[in-house]
């Protein structure tokens, strides 16, 4: 019994190492690749570099005017978390709190809109964005965004805002506050690990973003770091090298907020199920 | 009573209306009316610049014969099928390993997480250049261990296209489904198998009594949300091929996206409403047991 749970503990330890290194061999070789001469690259690949070099974050920043390219991300990303938490606190409240007719079918259509994919909607936003004169702008891209943020946050919002006991809240308006600042002053706050978490959904969804930058975005101005980089391998020359920096340098904040942040991650995901 | 009052009653659930209105004005605004729009365009043949007309079922007629549009279908099942199969099967199987108490639990189960954080156009970014015949980190590692000699362009030939970008969906994509497992599985209390092995139940046995009706309705709910994800899924293909070679990897996603670039809008936007009848029911489903899930 023994000797069979010690192989038992073999077998386990031998899976989740070999796992562990697929999972980071691909990290691994990102960040080497940003730090190699082009000759390295292409010509005589190895595991270690000769020589390490910092000329390809240089040649993204400088030449392709990347920090560009990231603050345009972090200004949408930002602007739809904050309009997205503002939005869907107050629709989650009530949709936790009251039991009004309409609240099922409401519920329903936000969990619809969840479902439905970017690549249904990116003809008709790009039409619309375009007629409202939105076309290449990055508040035509905030809006767009919250075709996928808005229900998010609002299905996860309902989830944390359920967990606030309703007497705290009845104790607070004996004590004289309206609905609206029983809402703000005790269920916001106690609901502040789920905020941060449906913060951090939000703000990726909008920083991972794609499709939509894509067909909305046409002048090199206002592209996002997933645009920027997205036309560095259409070019003839794929600059692997550059375009390695830039991936360290696009996931680098989110994998560190996400490493510091993990438990409220892990909580929001069973709470409401969210999209990588 | 006014008429208003019969409908929504007291003052207090106008308030509750009230706190509805703005999310329900965006989303009528930009989900709603653009999913009906893209109904109404996929029956026109508008292009840039120009409307169109009413053609009924032209658009849906001209993608059947479509060579194309058949190894779109063709493709996006497959990557579906394989990609989610995958990852349930490498989610359920690290998460049965991470739920045991073990040493360096925590970090393991922190490592395993660690394509979850990273943002999807990055991680297909990076397979792209794993998998570059010169300069790929793949070819390298095989070449080098001795398990495959030669040289081989993965994204570059047709038989190694599909498989090389299911891959890189599954690595990007099963942390969240072993995330979602272990959460369930650290519900299940410890009691049920103690009682299953006093009673001589075996390993197998303790799986399919205890561990599958506790984790089954997370199980249910990843592969609908996760096939609808993979369906639509526009990265991958995208960064990796870009649905070559020769329409080896194409999928709707960037069948509809290539249409877009043409200029042929209603032909766009046929494509990516040809696929709605499937995601309907999935979608149905989906929210169904989301709904369900929250009421329990």
């Amino acid at each position: 019994m023994k000797r069979q749970a010690l192989l038992g503990r073999i077998f386990t330890y031998a899976v989740l190492g070999i796992a562990v290194l697929i999972v980071l061999f691909p990290v691994y070789w990102m960040i080497i690749t940003s730090l190699k001469l082009p000759r390295e690259i292409y010509r005589t690949p190895a595991l270690w570099p000769q020589v390490f070099t910092l000329n390809n974050y240089r040649q993204l920043l400088d030449d392709k005017g990347f920090l560009d390219n990231i603050l345009n991300s972090l200004i949408v990303a930002g602007c739809v978390t904050v309009i997205s938490l503002a939005v869907s606190s107050i629709a989650a409240y009530s949709m936790v709190r009251f039991r009004t007719r309409f609240r099922g079918v409401i519920g329903r259509l936000i969990l619809f809109a969840y479902l439905t994919p970017t690549s249904l909607l990116f003809i008709p936003l790009s039409i619309l964005m375009a007629r409202l004169q939105l076309g290449n702008s990055l508040y035509g891209l905030v809006l767009v965004y919250l075709t996928f943020s808005l229900p998010l946050s609002t299905w996860l919002l309902q989830g944390y805002f359920r967990s606030v006991p309703r007497a705290l809240e009845e104790q607070g308006m004996i004590d004289g506050l309206t609905r609206l600042g029983a809402l703000i002053r005790i269920v916001l706050p106690l609901s502040v690990p789920g905020l941060a978490a449906v913060a951090i959904f939000t703000f990726t969804g909008a920083w991972n973003e794609l499709l939509l930058a894509l067909v909305l975005i046409t002048s090199e101005s206002a592209r996002t770091a997933p645009l920027g980089l997205n036309y560095l391998i259409t070019s003839d020359v794929l600059p692997w090298g550059p375009l390695m920096a830039g991936a360290v340098l696009s996931s680098l904040p989110l994998m560190v907020l996400y490493f510091v942040a993990q438990r409220f991650m892990v909580q929001g995901l069973a709470a409401g199920s969210v999209k990588g | 009573m006014s008429a208003a009052r019969a409908i929504f009653g007291s003052s207090e659930t106008r308030f509750a209306y009230t706190l509805l209105l703005p999310v329900s004005i965006l989303l009528a605004g930009l989900v709603a009316y653009p999913f009906g729009y893209a109904i109404y365009v996929s029956f026109t043949d508008r292009v840039v610049g120009n409307d169109g007309q009413w053609i009924g079922l032209g658009n849906f007629r001209y993608l059947a014969q479509s060579p194309a549009f058949s190894a779109a279908i063709q493709n996006t099942v497959v990557l579906v099928v394989a990609s989610d199969a995958l990852k349930l099967a490498i989610g359920l199987g690290l998460a049965l390993l991470v739920n045991q108490r073990l040493p360096g639990r925590g970090l393991l189960r922190s490592a395993l997480m660690l394509p979850w954080a990273m943002p999807a156009f990055v991680a297909f970014l990076v397979w792209r250049v794993i998998y570059q015949p010169i300069g790929g980190g793949l070819n390298l590692l095989l070449t080098a261990s001795g398990i495959w000699p030669e040289v081989v362009d993965w994204l570059g030939q047709r038989s190694t296209a599909m498989p090389a970008v299911i891959a890189a969906s599954v690595w990007r994509g099963f942390p969240f489904w072993f995330v979602s497992i272990l959460a369930a599985l650290q519900n299940i209390p410890l009691e049920l198998y103690e009682a299953a092995r006093v009673d001589g139940a075996s390993a197998w046995q303790r799986f399919w009594a205890v561990t599958w009706p506790a984790i089954r309705p997370v199980v249910i709910v990843t592969t609908l949300l996760s096939s609808i994800w993979t369906a639509n899924s526009f990265e991958n293909v995208w960064l990796l091929t870009q649905g070559g070679p020769s329409d080896a990897t194409i999928v709707f996603p960037v069948l509809a996206y290539f249409g877009m670039q043409t200029q042929r809008i209603g032909e766009a936007a046929a494509v990516s409403v040809a696929m709605l009848p499937v995601l309907a029911i999935l979608v149905f489903a989906g929210t169904t047991m989301m709904q369900r899930g929250e009421e329990e």
